[in-house]
Order: C-alpha cells, then structure tokens, then sequence
C-alpha cells in the first residue's frame, strides 16, 4: 500500500512539473510553431529531391516510395533535433534559481526529471502533427489508422523523453549554456546520420554501421516505419524494448547529475 | 527538553577551496524569528541550502521538528516553506498559475486549494494582479509573491533568505509586517537572512552573527546591543569645571574635549537624563546640549565581524538588481 502510494505520488509530481512546462507553452506558443519550419523543409525540399535518386529508390524495402521511407524519419527528427537542447532550458532554470526553488518541493529529483521530459515529449507531439499533416500535403501515402497514428505519437513522445534526457544528463555535467548548446551542436548530426532515418542502414560506410544499431533513433524509426509505411510489425517489441529501456538509463543519470547541478 | 523547531549541530560544510560553514551549531524555537547575519560569503545562504536538503553536509546534523534532514528528506521539504536569495517565480507564468503549482507540489487536495490559493494572494496583497504574467511584477511584487508560494502549504518553518533586498523602504516595511503577522497568527517559524541591520532589530527575537563561516556571537538583539558596551551620553557645557561636578555626582566622562563636550557611558540613558541635568543644575552648571546614542547591531557588527554592514549590501544589491535584469532579457 505504502509502495503504490509512494508511486501515485512520484507520477503525480512528474505530471505537474509537465503541466507547468504546458503552462508556460499555452502563454506564448511561438515556438511551437517556428519548430514545424525545420522538418517541413526537410520533407518538402530533401525528400522530393532525393525521390529522384534511383540508387537511393533501389536500396530502401520492396514496395516503398522514398517520401514513404523518409517520412518516419523526418518525424525522428524533429523530436531529436528539440530534445537534445533540452538541457539548456534546465541550465537556465538553475541560473535563475528556479531549480533551487523546484529541488526545494517534496517532489522527488526523478520525477522532476520525469515530468521535464514528458513536456519535450508533449512538445514533440506538435511537431509530428505539423509533419504528417505536411506529408498528407505532398500525397505521401501513409497508413493513418487511429492505431499507427497513436503507436507514432507514443514513440515520438518516448524518443523526445529519451534525448532529453541525454541533454539533461550532460547539462549536469556541462553546467553552462554555452557549452550545452556546443554538444547539442555536435551530437545531433552523429545520432542522425548513424541512423536509418533519412537513408536505409545498408548504403551507410560500413564502419558507421554498428553506430546505428546502438542508436536509439535507428529503433524509433523503424517502429514509425513499420506502423505508418510497411505495416509488418514484428520487429515493433524489440524497437519498444530499446527506446524504453535507453529512456529509462538516461532519466536515471540524468536525476543523479541533477543533485550536481545546483550544488 | 522542549522540542526546538531547528536545530543545527556542528555543521560543516567544505567545497573544494572554502569552508562555506564551519562548525556551526545553534537552535531555533518554535514560533521564534531567527536572524543570520553576516558578509557576503559568510555561510548563510549555505546554512539554509543544507537545512532545506539541497545541498548534503560535509560533517554534523541538523533537525527540524525533529526530524533529521540527512535521514528524511522530503518530509523535511514538506514542513519547510522557501524564498530564495535568487529571484525565483517564474516569469514566464501568471501570479496564480505559480502559486497553483506549488500548492499542487506541495500535495495539497484540490477541494482545499481554490481556497487556500485565493487567501495567500488575498494576504500578500496581490489579487488584483493574479492572472498577469509574472515578467510584468516590479521587485516588489515579485517578493511578495515569492513568499505567497512558500506560505500555500503553511509551512511550520519559514526560510527566508535576503527578504527584502533590493526593496525600496516601502516595500520593505509592507514585508515587514508579513512576516510579523505570520508569526503571530500563525506561529510560523521564521528563520532569515539580512544585511539589514534595521530589519534584523525590528524583526529578530534572535540573532547569529556569521562571519566566514563561523557564527561568531549568537543573543537577543537588545543583549547584543548591551554587550558592546551601554548608551552614551553626550554633554555639552562651556563652564570648565564641568568634569569635576560630574565625578562629585558619581559619574566619569570617558572623553573631556576641549571643546566642551563630554561623553558618559551608562545605563538606560533616556531614564538618566532628567537626574543628571538636575543634579548639575544644583551644582550650578549650566548645560548647553545633551544628547544620547544608543548602541546599533551595526557596531555590534562591527565588533565581530571587523567590517560595517553597507559595505556588503551595496555588493549583493547590485547582484541582486542584475539578476533581475538577465531575467527579463
Ligand atoms: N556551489 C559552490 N561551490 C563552491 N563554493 C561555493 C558554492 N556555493 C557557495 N560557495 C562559497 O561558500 C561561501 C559561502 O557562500 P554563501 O552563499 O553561503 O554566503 P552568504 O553568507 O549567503 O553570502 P551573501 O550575503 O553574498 O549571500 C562563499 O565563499 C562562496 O563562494
Ligand atoms: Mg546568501
């Protein structure tokens, strides 16, 4: 008894903290919207021109176009390129001593972590709206049945977690904004190019290849792929397990770095 | 024993190239407002981090209501109400919205809060302005609404650290009185910081005295003030026998300028006076000025901690001012 409502409370907590990020969000929604630029550009102008690429059409799966194959991949994107600069906000936070006030709650260090990581996860959601919406435009022919819909905004609410997360962990280490915006800079290339987002694993430089089966992106698209362009699930509870498991490793760190972070 | 609301024993606590606190040990009763005062640097801020659980100690143990901060954590967060040295509402959120969320972190049942929410804003003065933002507030405000977060769950240990810096006067006193009326209505007890040598006597039943790290001299503020040495009279008088008259009357002058002014210490001056100028009217000396100071925490300050208070405010006000700037930019 004393356990679950131990754990009532600890979801509870992660839930306000989101709510405040939410908060936040509803008073000035620009951002929302500035970041469906990015991956629009990305569909619209990369993947149409790249559709015209034979050796590119002749290495993805059987039966897919390119826009097909790449649009799962934009969506990765989308969420990676927001969440790995996530840190930066908990660094401003802790600067301007709201993070001292947050650690000051009964909330627990975790589920202040959870709860900052369920709002990139909320934020992600908008930019994936933005994009299919985008590839509907372009006449990308998707599986857009409630269920993939959903499966697709579950992922892209856990890969967001999980690479802020990764940001948030290193902003503990980094402790400057600067120096976040620096690594933010040099992780988000690596991670998405030693992925199967925008091409298939096997026309990568072989040395890069085993890159992109540790990378939790490589999973996250592939679940996206399997529910919205292909259809063939059974590599979905593999890709499920990973992106879990990596989102759990990383909301761990990340809550040890927080204590390193305000003192 | 009675059970104290704070109590610090032998805390310690080192980083890399300074002892921050060292060694220090003190209790706080309940329903007592408690100052620290010292220098910028002097361990206060880290005192409260450490009694708060945001920061472990090196060494020691510290209560609160009897509960060790080191073993229960969040049940010690619980009881405790925090305002920050910092500026720490968030800007980018309504007055209420920020109250809302830390009546929801602190675990308040949502049939209570509406209410609770309304009389805290409705205390410090800030319903008229709940639903604008934040980035909007004058210091002032923003204070206020610093203290409406900490005071939504009623803490039975209030921490405040630096209340009113940055404040002009008015503002100042209006906080004054808040953690006045908190008190005595609601027994709260008050642990603050200040440089304010006023406000720590207004408002203190008790006063450490911090200086590098160390509490140098602990006591009532009236005590403190005795300690340094008793009121001084001041008195003026052109006739040169003056000095003799006062030994006749039992009375040693401490100075004997040449310019006619003598300087007595004693007790309860203001009760002294009226006797001491009929007794020297008796003996035929005319007084020409009198005037009395009384002992100040400053010079208590000074006494301990070698250095006069304003010095460091001016320091921690600017700090302070551009804090407040970076935020809004
Ligand atoms: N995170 C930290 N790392 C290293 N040193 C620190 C840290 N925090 C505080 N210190 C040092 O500990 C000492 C005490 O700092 P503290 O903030 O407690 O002083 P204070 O009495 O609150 O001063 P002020 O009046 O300026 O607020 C200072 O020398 C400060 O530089
Ligand atoms: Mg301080």
């Amino acid at each position: 008894m004393k356990v679950l409502s131990e754990v009532r409370k600890y979801f509870a907590n992660a839930f306000i903290i989101a709510e405040l990020e939410m908060r936040k969000i509803r008073h000035d929604q620009t951002q929302i919207w500035v970041r469906m630029v990015q991956p629009a550009l990305w569909l619209a102008i990369y993947g149409l021109a790249m559709s015209k690429l034979n050796a590119m059409s002749a290495n993805i799966p059987a039966g897919l176009t390119y826009l097909q194959f790449m649009t799962p991949g934009v969506l990765a994107q989308s969420a990676l390129f927001v969440a790995i600069f996530f840190g930066i906000n908990v660094v401003w936070e802790r600067d301007l001593g709201l993070l001292n006030k947050l650690l000051s709650t009964p909330a627990s260090r975790s589920s202040i972590i959870l709860g900052k990581a369920l709002s990139a996860g909320v934020r992600g959601i908008f930019q994936a709206i933005a994009v299919i919406i985008l590839a509907v435009i372009l006449q990308v022919h998707l599986i857009l049945n409630p269920l993939a819909i959903l499966g697709t905004f579950v992922v892209i609410v856990l890969v967001s977690m999980c690479f802020s997360c990764v940001s948030m962990a290193i902003a503990s280490l980094v402790k400057t904004r600067e120096r976040m915006m620096g690594f933010g800079q040099v992780m988000t290339m690596p991670l998405f190019f030693a992925s199967s987002a925008i091409y298939p694993i096997s026309i990568m430089p072989s040395w890069i290849r085993p890159l992109a089966y540790v990378n939790p992106l490589t999973y996250s698209v592939d679940a996206m792929r399997d529910m919205l362009a292909t259809g063939n699930l059974h590599s979905l509870p593999l890709d499920f397990a990973v992106i879990i498991a990596t989102t759990i490793l990383f909301l761990v760190l990340a809550s040890l770095g927080l204590k390193k972070m305000i003192s | 024993m009675e059970e104290k609301a704070i109590v610090v024993q032998n805390l310690v606590k080192q980083y890399p190239k300074v002892r921050a606190v060292d060694d220090v040990s003190f209790s706080v009763d309940k329903g007592e407002i408690f100052g620290l005062l010292g220098p910028n640097g002097a361990g206060k801020t880290t005192t409260i981090r450490t009694l708060l659980t945001l920061i472990p100690p090196t060494s020691g143990e510290t209560l609160i209501y009897n509960v060790n901060t080191a073993k229960n954590s969040e049940e010690v967060r619980r009881m405790c109400g925090y305002v920050p040295q910092d500026v720490s509402a968030d800007g980018d959120l309504t007055a209420y919205e920020n109250v809302l969320i830390s009546a929801k972190l602190y675990g308040m049942p949502p049939k209570e809060r509406k209410q609770r929410i309304q009389e805290v804003l409705n205390f410090l003065e800030l319903t008229d302005r709940e639903h604008d933002m934040v980035n909007t507030f004058s210091g002032g405000m923003m204070r206020r609404l610093e203290i409406a977060q900490a005071l939504v769950n009623r803490p039975k240990v209030l921490f405040l650290d630096e209340p009113s810096i940055g404040l002009d006067p008015n503002a100042r006193r209006i906080i004054w009185g808040l953690i006045k009326k908190l008190r005595d209505e609601f027994n709260t007890t008050i642990m603050m910081t200040t440089h304010d040598m006023g406000e720590a006597d207004v408002l203190c039943d008790r006063i450490g005295i911090m200086n590098r790290g160390k509490l140098a001299t602990l006591g009532k503020p009236e005590g403190l003030k005795a300690a340094v040495g008793g009121d001084i009279i001041t008195i003026n008088s052109n006739n040169p026998n003056c000095s003799l008259k006062l030994k006749e009357l039992g009375y040693s002058a401490i100075t004997d300028s040449a310019d006619g002014n003598f300087d007595l210490i004693v007790n309860n001056g203001e009760t002294l006076i009226p006797h001491l100028l009929e007794g020297l009217k008796a003996k035929g000396v005319v007084v020409e000025s009198v005037s009395l100071k009384k002992p100040t925490l400053d010079d208590v300050f000074l006494k301990y901690t070698g250095a006069r208070i304003e010095e460091g405010d001016t320091f921690a006000e600017t700090r302070r001012a551009r804090q407040s700037f970076t935020r809004r930019s």
